[in-house]
């Protein structure tokens, strides 16, 4: 899964690549011991006697984006795999003007569809093996992609004025290669909003790396937590 | 009348009381039926609620139990290390799944899904068992059980719903690690709905969306009106839907049922899944419906107070017969005898003060008629005198009114076959009358005149018949035609020939019978001529006829205190 993770990252074009850094870190989050419950059944779940409950991978609902001033240039295409009942990613950050690519690779198919606009996707199922291909042009926009079949497969497109983007593995270490050498902004995208803290400036090298810890405060995760 | 009238009010007013009773008894026991059955169902639905967790805990029990199988455990950790998943790695895991299956006591689950600490689904026995490597991760319970926790859930799946539940794998041998889960699934079946519903006595169906999907018995109900009950459903937890959810009237297959729907938790409840109870409509009870179900005991002495009853009836049936008595039947036979004494002519009018009430009035209304009577007849009496003209003073008698208009048991006689009419005004008793000579027909026909009596001569004793007002003159017969020249010669002296010819013959002999009974009464005569008379005859006469309608109409000389009268009697058939 982060193999598949990293893949639309990889798939970014080289822009500037001779004069270019790399940004990398570990984001600090706050511990979140037990996920939150969506759904309830006849009874309340029960923690197993036999091992601690494993605590909640934040990391895989955040997107860290560096926004410079520059726009992106030559839109990159942005890979997802539909893996069965979720997506290999459920938050994605799309550069304005990037081609989002979904590819189901699950033995089902499914219909998807934009609840913030149901002409983004083309009409029809996503077949097994079979593509879905949009364009997404409005920065700041939001897509939320599910299936009313199945609720609980949910995919956020947070649409971005900036190419250099990445999801962090679980443990929240991310690297963002072949970053033109200037000034960004460090932002993190987490489940349905930015997360509330103040933005923090990386200032990227020509040639090495960058590296920034940013502290995720245990506050701004909280309205997911209370879900 | 009054006390009865009043009486009658009462047993009215009562028997309108017992009626509504009797009508509207019947609808609170209806309405508390309702409520009860509306509990019930409310109960049933809570009942059905409590046994489907009470199911999901033995389902939840099951799947760890199945979890925790160390081949499964085994088996799942192999999986979850290997990169890639191979149809030999899925045969030998739902071999092993397999086994575990067939040695569940019980209920055995409908599928089971062995998946790997990845989320993959490493084998699925009893289901679709040919797929793997699919990722289950994402939907909620598997998120859950891989992350450590057990549970149950609600699944829609191809067109059916399945209870299911999952418990995490757990690797116990140092160190201890999740390494997948295991998801157990039992579909929602009608034998299961039977089952939860043995012994609560009411009908158990579960629905998605708008489909049946199973249920304790077949009966389509009306999809509309649940969907629009499930809309009012508002709260997040649906296992309060049986206390908030409204109960419902349905139709099916001619059967009426009251049901109650509630939501189905999990996943399921999204795509709309929920179940009803539902019990048959019981008839309205109704009045007819009430005596229907009386039963012998009911009306046993030990359980309806007879006593009362009849004593109340027969309390209420003596008031009301002593009423009729004291204010109908007594005074009606008081009145009764009183009218018979007046008709037997033992009293001239009614006691109107031995009567109350109505009786009275009709006493009163009776001597009123008495007295009106009485005067009509001096009016008449006045008329006619009128009408002979300047005969001498009584030289007509009197009218005896009520001998000629009293109704048939009027006092002197029995009474005539048919009520003279209004007009028929007599001078003197009828059953006393003079015969006179019949009735003179109009238009010339030839009457039957009877001869005339003879003239008794003056001071001679009047005949038997004529000595007393009451006995009548004999009948004469009409006087021949050629007898009319000794009348001329009497009274008529200086009628010429063509006068003659107009003495009617009739008028004639009553104008002599008149004159003989007169002189016999010593009247004078002298002022008395036959032209006179006969044209008061015939005034009379027709005015009689114009009248009454009669068609003929009859004159009797009589006598009544010592002096002649005259009577004139309409004669209807001839």
């Amino acid at each position: 899964m982060f193999r598949a993770s990293w893949a639309f990252v990889i798939l970014l074009p080289f822009a500037a690549a001779a004069h270019a850094g790399s940004v990398e870190g570990k984001l600090e989050l706050p511990a979140v011991p037990r996920p939150p419950l969506q759904v309830k059944g006849f009874l309340d779940r029960v923690e197993n006697p036999l091992a601690q409950v494993k605590p909640v991978a934040v990391a895989q609902q955040m997107v860290v984006v560096l926004e410079g001033d520059e726009k992106p240039v030559s839109p990159p295409q942005v890979v997802i795999e539909l893996l069965g009942e979720t997506f290999s990613r459920k938050v994605v950050a799309a550069p304005a003007g990037s081609e989002v690519v979904i590819k189901n690779v699950s033995k089902s198919s499914r219909t998807l569809v934009a609840a913030e606009d149901p002409k983004l996707i083309p009409q029809g199922p996503i077949n097994p093996t079979g593509p879905k291909s949009f364009r997404v042009t409005e920065v700041g926009k939001v897509y939320t992609i599910g299936d009313k079949d199945a609720p609980h497969l949910k995919l956020k497109i947070v649409v971005v004025n900036t190419q250099y983007v990445v999801n962090p593995d679980d443990s929240g270490r991310f690297e963002i290669d072949n970053v033109p050498a200037g000034s960004y902004k460090l932002k993190v995208w987490y489940q349905d909003n930015w997360l509330s803290r103040e933005d923090e400036t990386v200032n990227v090298g020509a040639k090495g790396k960058t590296e920034i810890n940013p502290k995720i405060p245990a506050g701004a995760l909280a309205p997911a937590a209370k879900k | 009348m009054f006390l009865s009238k009043i009486w009658f009010f009462l047993i009215a007013l009562a028997a309108a009381i017992a009626m509504t009773v009797a009508l509207v008894m019947p609808r609170p026991a209806q309405r508390a039926a309702v409520d009860e059955q509306h509990n019930r169902l409310a109960v049933a639905c809570g009942i059905v609620n409590i046994l489907l967790s009470d199911d999901a805990h033995g389902r939840v029990d099951l799947a760890g139990s199945f979890a925790r199988a160390p081949e499964i455990v085994g088996a799942l950790e192999a999986a979850s290390n290997a990169d890639k998943l191979d149809d030999a790695r899925m045969k030998q895991v739902r071999d092993v799944g397999e086994k575990i299956m067939k040695g569940i006591e019980g209920r055995k689950p409908d599928f089971a899904m062995l998946i790997d600490r990845k989320g993959r689904v490493v084998a699925r026995v009893r289901l679709d068992e040919n797929d793997f490597g699919d990722y289950m991760s994402g939907r909620p319970l598997i998120d859950d059980a891989l992350a450590g926790y057990l549970r149950d859930d609600l699944w829609a799946q191809n067109g059916t719903l399945y209870f299911v539940s999952a418990a995490p794998a757990v690797k116990r041998d140092p160190p201890v690690a999740y390494v997948g889960a295991v998801v157990l699934g039992h579909k929602v079946t009608n034998e299961l709905a039977q089952r939860l519903v043995s012994g609560l006595n009411v009908d158990l169906s579960f629905y998605l969306g708008t489909d049946s999907i199973a249920g304790s018995k077949t009966a389509p109900l009306d999809q509309t009106k649940m969907q629009t009950a499930l809309a009012t459903l508002k709260e997040s937890d649906v296992v309060k839907d049986c206390l908030s959810s409204h109960p419902l009237d349905l139709r099916a297959k001619n059967t009426d049922f009251t049901a109650l729907v509630a939501r189905l938790p999990g996943e399921a409840k999204s795509r709309g899944a929920y179940f009803s109870v539902m019990i048959e409509k019981p008839a309205a009870i109704g009045f007819a419906g009430t005596l229907k179900v009386v039963r012998k005991s009911d009306l046993s002495f030990g359980s309806f107070p007879w006593i009362l009853v009849g004593g109340a009836f027969l309390v209420s049936l003596g008031i009301g017969i002593g009423l009729m008595f004291v204010e109908g039947d007594r005074p009606l036979r008081k009145l009764t005898a009183d009218a018979m004494r007046l008709a037997k002519g033992e009293k001239e009018k009614m006691s109107e003060d031995e009567h109350g009430g109505k009786y009275g009035s009709i006493a009163r209304s009776v001597n009123i008629h008495i007295d009106k009577l009485g005067r009509e007849a001096k009016s008449a009496r006045t008329n006619l005198d009128s009408l002979l003209g300047p005969a001498p003073e009584g030289s007509l008698g009197t009218i005896d009114l009520l001998a000629g208009a009293l109704p048939p048991s009027r006092p002197g006689g029995p009474a005539p076959a048919a009520p003279p009419p209004p007009s028929d005004f007599r001078f003197s008793d009828p059953g006393k009358a003079i015969p006179t000579p019949p009735p003179m027909v109009r238009h010339g026909s030839a009457p039957v005149r009877n001869n005339p009596p003879p003239t008794p001569p003056r001071g001679a004793p009047m005949p038997p018949p004529l000595a007393r007002v009451s006995e009548p003159m004999p009948a004469t017969a009409p006087p021949p035609k050629n007898a009319f020249g000794g009348l001329e010669d009497d009274i008529l002296g200086r009628a010429d020939p063509e006068q003659t010819t107009l003495v009617d013959p009739y008028f004639k002999s009553v104008y002599d019978q008149f004159v003989a009974v007169k002189q016999s009464c010593n009247e004078p005569t002298s002022g008395l001529t036959y032209q006179k008379f006969s044209e008061k005859l015939i005034k009379n006469r027709d005015d009689l006829i114009a009248k009454t309608g009669c068609k003929e109409v009859r004159f009797t000389v009589y006598v009544k205190d010592g002096k002649a009268a005259l009577k004139a009697t309409p004669v209807k058939e001839e």
